[in-house]
């Protein structure tokens, strides 16, 4: 049965959340990387080093944050990308809706499955 | 959808693709929303760092060989000079996405002062706060970082 109340409310929520995540906590995460790249870590010295990453993914709270943040980010750029294709001169079909929601889903289910299993195995 | 055949001939303007090329205000609003490519792609980075963690080998006192899969990604993906040249430029769309989209707060979120008047609350105070919250998210994620190490 098809619905008469729309879905697009959901769609618009992740976005603006995603908003607000990739504007409030991504500049610190790329603050983070670069000063990782600097640092070349190792199993345990420098920044992001295997010991370090292991802690912060075998704690529940650590690796939900991450979760949330690659969720809400990925749905945020996939939304903004599928509602600026009309910008692009592209008329969007539902093939077009598929696709980027679709990587969006695909992507926060990679993340979600890696990090349960990551959990999984340190546990 | 209509079960009957449609004989409307909808006129359709030709617009070139880059329209926007021609305005800078326009070129502005193309490249705000451009950002969300930079975004997309710290996502897969971190996706992949997470996909090369699950890939090593999680015993009690590992080696090198253990890991090779993580330190790759931190070393030789993240050290990259080309990924750390994006990720300076993901940092910069992602501080224009910020100003953009705190800009847009007030006018978007509309707050009242309280239950009893029509008056909002004040622009300054919502930008207050998302900026705020920039601050200490970015003090809480640095000290997190750097505390752990």
């Amino acid at each position: 049965m098809h619905s008469p109340r729309s879905d697009e409310p959901i769609y618009w929520l992740l976005f603006g959340a995603g908003g607000m995540v990739l504007g409030i906590a991504i500049p610190a995460v790329l603050l983070v990387l670069l000063a990782a790249g600097f640092s070349s870590p190792t199993i345990d010295a420098g920044l992001l080093n295997f010991n370090q990453v292991k802690g912060l993914l075998g704690n529940w709270f650590m690796s939900l944050c991450l979760f949330g943040t690659i969720f809400l980010v990925v749905w945020h750029a996939c939304h903004r990308i599928y509602h600026t294709l009309h910008d692009l001169t592209v008329h969007v079909t539902k093939l077009h809706w598929f696709v980027f929601y679709g990587l969006a889903a695909a992507l926060s289910f990679a993340a979600l499955a890696l990090q349960f299993l990551i959990y999984c195995k340190l546990f | 959808m209509s079960e009957v055949k449609s004989y409307r001939k909808p006129y359709t303007p030709k617009v070139e693709w880059n329209w926007w090329t021609k305005v800078p205000y326009l070129t502005r609003y193309m490249v705000r929303e451009g950002t969300c490519f930079m975004a997309l792609f710290v996502a897969c980075e971190l996706i992949l760092g997470v996909f090369l963690f699950a890939m090593c080998n999680l015993v009690e006192n590992p080696t090198e060989a253990d890991v090779a899969p993580y330190l790759w990604w931190v070393n030789s993906f993240v050290g990259n000079p080309i990924v750390m040249l994006l990720n300076l430029a993901a940092l910069g769309a992602s501080l224009f996405h910020a100003v953009t989209f705190f800009a847009l707060m007030p006018k978007s979120m509309r707050v009242f002062m309280n239950k009893n008047t029509t008056d909002l609350v004040p622009d300054y105070f919502m930008l207050g706060g998302c900026y705020g919250a920039l601050a200490g998210a970015t003090v809480v994620i640095l000290v997190v970082a750097f505390a752990t190490m």
